[in-house]
């Protein structure tokens, strides 16, 4: 019986979206307010996503946009990061824009792509000659895309196999010959 | 009225009654139980029910909103548990929060608490080693703390007994300072850390590496399938809480199996406010306890009462249990309650790499590490500081990607990674020395919400563990360079005391009444039916982890209570 009632919460879990119970919530994110209604409007949220997608576009894997990762980095933001990081982080979104503006007559997102990787490109230049106690944009923007990107469920589990239950520890195993450089 | 008076009263008697459920609260109910006492158990926090109440146990990585990163907000207003390791997305809701559960630092203190059925043992590292001799001897030998009132003899079959039911996976390593016990399987150093081992042997007579023992099924016995655990499948996430029951815990473990007897009460929520000392009878006659969410006072009678609050609240719990006969605290004529506060000092770290081994690397997880025993002053005094540490130590390969780039060239790279050189790395498990200004007394004027005086800290280093951390850099450094590693970099913390979550003594055992609180067998001095069993017992603290031995003295304690009642000594 207790096997049983065991089992069932096992499937519940795995099955689908796991429900906390009560007290949990005590820590869940519901009761905190939902900062990030609000925290960017629709337009920087769809600039987010280009450059992200431009930073690692989709190729035969997907790339940025499709994964999300524009709005892990926004959730990141609103949760992990102080006002100063949010406000240096819009500042540096509306300066990209207005330089695609001024440079291209037209907004990023209608851009093709190789005019993107180029402002990108010059940005990542930019940031280089600046000394890091001044947080630059770019470097951090490009910081949270590998982040977001690289703990993405489809990077973890399809591209570097994330076990969760590995049931298995050899210290001593050969090199893949894929891996060896 | 009176009827219902005795009938309430009768409701709310038992034949013993456990302060906590965490670590050794566990085993008293197993213990008590499984003698057939009618056992209640209080426990300050929520309930958590094995298996249905860890609710991230089977959550992947990218499941979690933030990928482990605890918000802002709650780092901000909870700086204390902040610190941590184990406070991530995934556990956090096993901590409390630092404005619930106040307390003065007179001295910086990281107070690290768990309260919830199962308290910390859902949280802990389970690394589980035996103390030896030179532990039990060390304070009389180098003339600090007081003699423990026992030695490795008395505590030796109690190990084995705790061991057996816990299952603690080791590798018998033949060491007098560090004794085997009933184990089952090793688990494994990888090939670096044995390459290590074997470059110690040789350079050094007197010290040694091995696997850490730990409270792992490797191999579950049928005394582990009846409490319905598991093998250990090696997630390493066991802060969670296990699904398979494969590391011990009480929730696991003890609860349950006491639960089986019938004879189990467990009353969650029941924040205990002092134990009921009657003059008349001299002796403890029950707990007084405030309920957490109505904050309703309760009385709970019994003939025998086990402390397991955790060390720290132990001695809360003692220091405000105040009558005519004892106004300083409960067993507290000596005067030494709440002093004599010790910890491990963990605050050092050395790293390196290791450009060997390129051919091989780790495939899957292992939830424990090697270990150093502690090999300074052992057999004699031989350092300018007194006692020693024990050292963790591990290998592992990491995975890099190169981030340069941007667009296809960095996506190329992302999705290439290479496996750095094998990284080394130790950190530092230091004795630290009893003393009577390292302590915990009761504030006169806060109080907490279910109104029980807050603690306030005043425990801090000395110079002997300032130079023990020398010691300890200096000489891990020196193998790790005798063994060929590079790259090494030393580091100390510097953290305050408590992040260790080793916390011990403030209630010690003594051969001297006038000098200790508890006697060789964890009773209290001059109140025979109270016994603590948790951290506060601790005459020193040994390196070792010190959860093993907690069990161990307190499946004694029970059973040398339960023999007590029956000669009517108690």
């Amino acid at each position: 019986m207790k096997r049983r009632a065991a089992l069932k919460s096992l499937v519940l879990t795995v099955g689908g979206t796991i429900y906390l119970p009560a007290w949990a919530n005590n820590w869940n994110l519901d009761t905190i307010p939902e900062k990030q209604n609000g925290f960017v409007s629709p337009d920087q949220e769809s600039l987010l996503a280009e450059i992200v997608e431009t930073i690692i576009p989709a190729t035969d894997t997907p790339g940025a946009k499709d994964l999300g990762v524009h709005l892990f980095i926004l959730t990141m933001l609103a949760d992990c990061y102080d006002k100063s990081a949010q406000t240096r982080f819009l500042t540096g979104l509306a300066e990209l824009d207005k330089k695609v503006k001024d440079n291209y007559n037209q907004s990023f997102v209608a851009c093709t792509p190789a005019q993107c990787l180029a402002v990108l490109k010059d940005c990542e230049e930019a940031a280089k000659l600046l000394p890091p106690a001044k947080e630059p944009f770019f470097p951090f923007l490009k910081s949270m895309t590998i982040q977001g990107y690289l703990n993405s469920e489809y990077v973890m589990r399809d591209v570097y196999k994330y076990e969760l239950v590995p049931a298995r520890y050899n210290g001593c195993f050969p090199v893949p010959v894929s891996a060896k450089k | 009225m009176a009827n219902l008076n005795t009938d309430s009263i009768k409701n709310r008697t038992y034949d013993a009654i456990v302060i906590g459920s965490g670590i050794s609260g566990g085993w008293a109910a197993k213990e008590l139980t499984g003698k057939g006492l009618k056992t209640l158990v209080l426990e300050r926090g929520r309930d958590v029910k094995h298996i249905t109440d860890y609710p991230t146990t089977f959550k992947n990585p990218w499941e979690f909103q933030h990928r482990g990163q605890v918000p802002l907000e709650i780092t901000q207003a909870n700086p204390i548990i902040s610190r941590c390791y184990a406070f991530r997305e995934d556990a956090m809701h096993f901590f409390v929060k630092d404005q619930e559960h106040p307390y003065v630092q007179d001295k910086p203190f990281d107070w690290i608490r768990g309260y919830q059925v199962g308290g910390k043992s859902l949280l802990w590292a389970r690394h589980t080693q035996r103390w030896s001799d030179f532990d039990f001897e060390g304070p009389a030998r180098d003339g600090f703390a007081v003699d423990w009132p026992i030695r490795y003899k008395d505590v030796a079959p109690w190990y084995s007994y705790v061991e057996k039911f816990a299952g603690i996976s080791g590798n018998k390593d033949g060491l007098p300072e560090l004794p085997d016990g009933d184990f089952l399987p090793p688990m494994e150093l990888n090939c670096v850390e044995k390459y290590f081992r074997e470059q110690v042997k040789s350079q050094y007579a007197d010290r040694h590496v091995i696997i850490s023992r730990c409270a792992h099924l490797t191999e579950p016995q049928a005394i582990h399938h009846q409490q319905g655990r598991g093998k250990c499948q090696n997630r390493v996430l066991c802060q969670r809480g296990c699904p398979y029951g494969g590391y011990f815990s009480s929730n696991a473990s003890t609860l349950p199996w006491a639960a089986k007897t019938g004879y189990l009460t467990l009353r969650p929520q029941a924040v205990v406010q002092s134990i009921i000392y009657d003059d008349r009878q001299g002796k403890a006659t029950g707990v007084r306890i405030i309920d957490a969410e109505t904050k309703e006072a309760i009385e709970f009678y019994a003939p025998i009462i086990f402390v397991n609050a955790a060390a720290i609240n132990t001695n809360l719990i003692l220091l405000n249990s105040t009558s005519n006969r004892f106004p300083n605290g409960l067993g507290n004529d000596s005067g030494v309650l709440g002093k004599y506060v010790a910890f491990h000092n963990y605050r050092a770290r050395v790293s390196g790499s290791y450009d060997g081994f390129l051919d091989t690397t780790i495939d899957g997880r292992r939830p424990t590490s090697g270990y150093i025993p502690r090999f300074r002053n052992v057999f004699k005094q031989e350092t300018d500081f007194l006692r020693g540490y024990a050292a963790g130590f591990s290998a592992g390969r990491g995975q890099y990607q190169s981030r340069n780039g941007l667009g296809t060239e960095l996506k190329a790279n992302l999705l290439n990674p290479v496996l750095s050189n094998w990284n080394v790395g130790s950190h530092m498990m230091g004795e630290t020395i009893p003393k009577e200004t390292n302590q915990v007394s009761l504030d006169t004027k806060l109080q907490d919400e279910w109104g029980i005086p807050q603690l306030r800290f005043s425990i801090g280093y000395d110079d002997n563990d300032e130079r023990m951390v020398k010691d300890y850099l200096e000489q891990i450094s020196e193998m790790f360079t005798k063994a060929g590693f590079q790259n090494i970099k030393t580091s100390d913390s510097k953290q305050a005391p408590g992040l260790d979550i080793h916390e011990m003594g403030g209630a010690r055992m003594g051969k001297d009444p006038k000098t200790s609180i508890l006697n060789g067998w964890n009773q209290v001095h001059a109140c025979k039916n109270v016994f603590v069993t948790d951290g506060a017992c601790m005459t020193s603290t040994s390196t070792q982890n010190p959860s093993l031995t907690y069990m161990a003295l307190t499946a004694r304690a029970v059973d040398y209570a339960v023999q007590e009642q029956k000669r009517r000594n108690l």
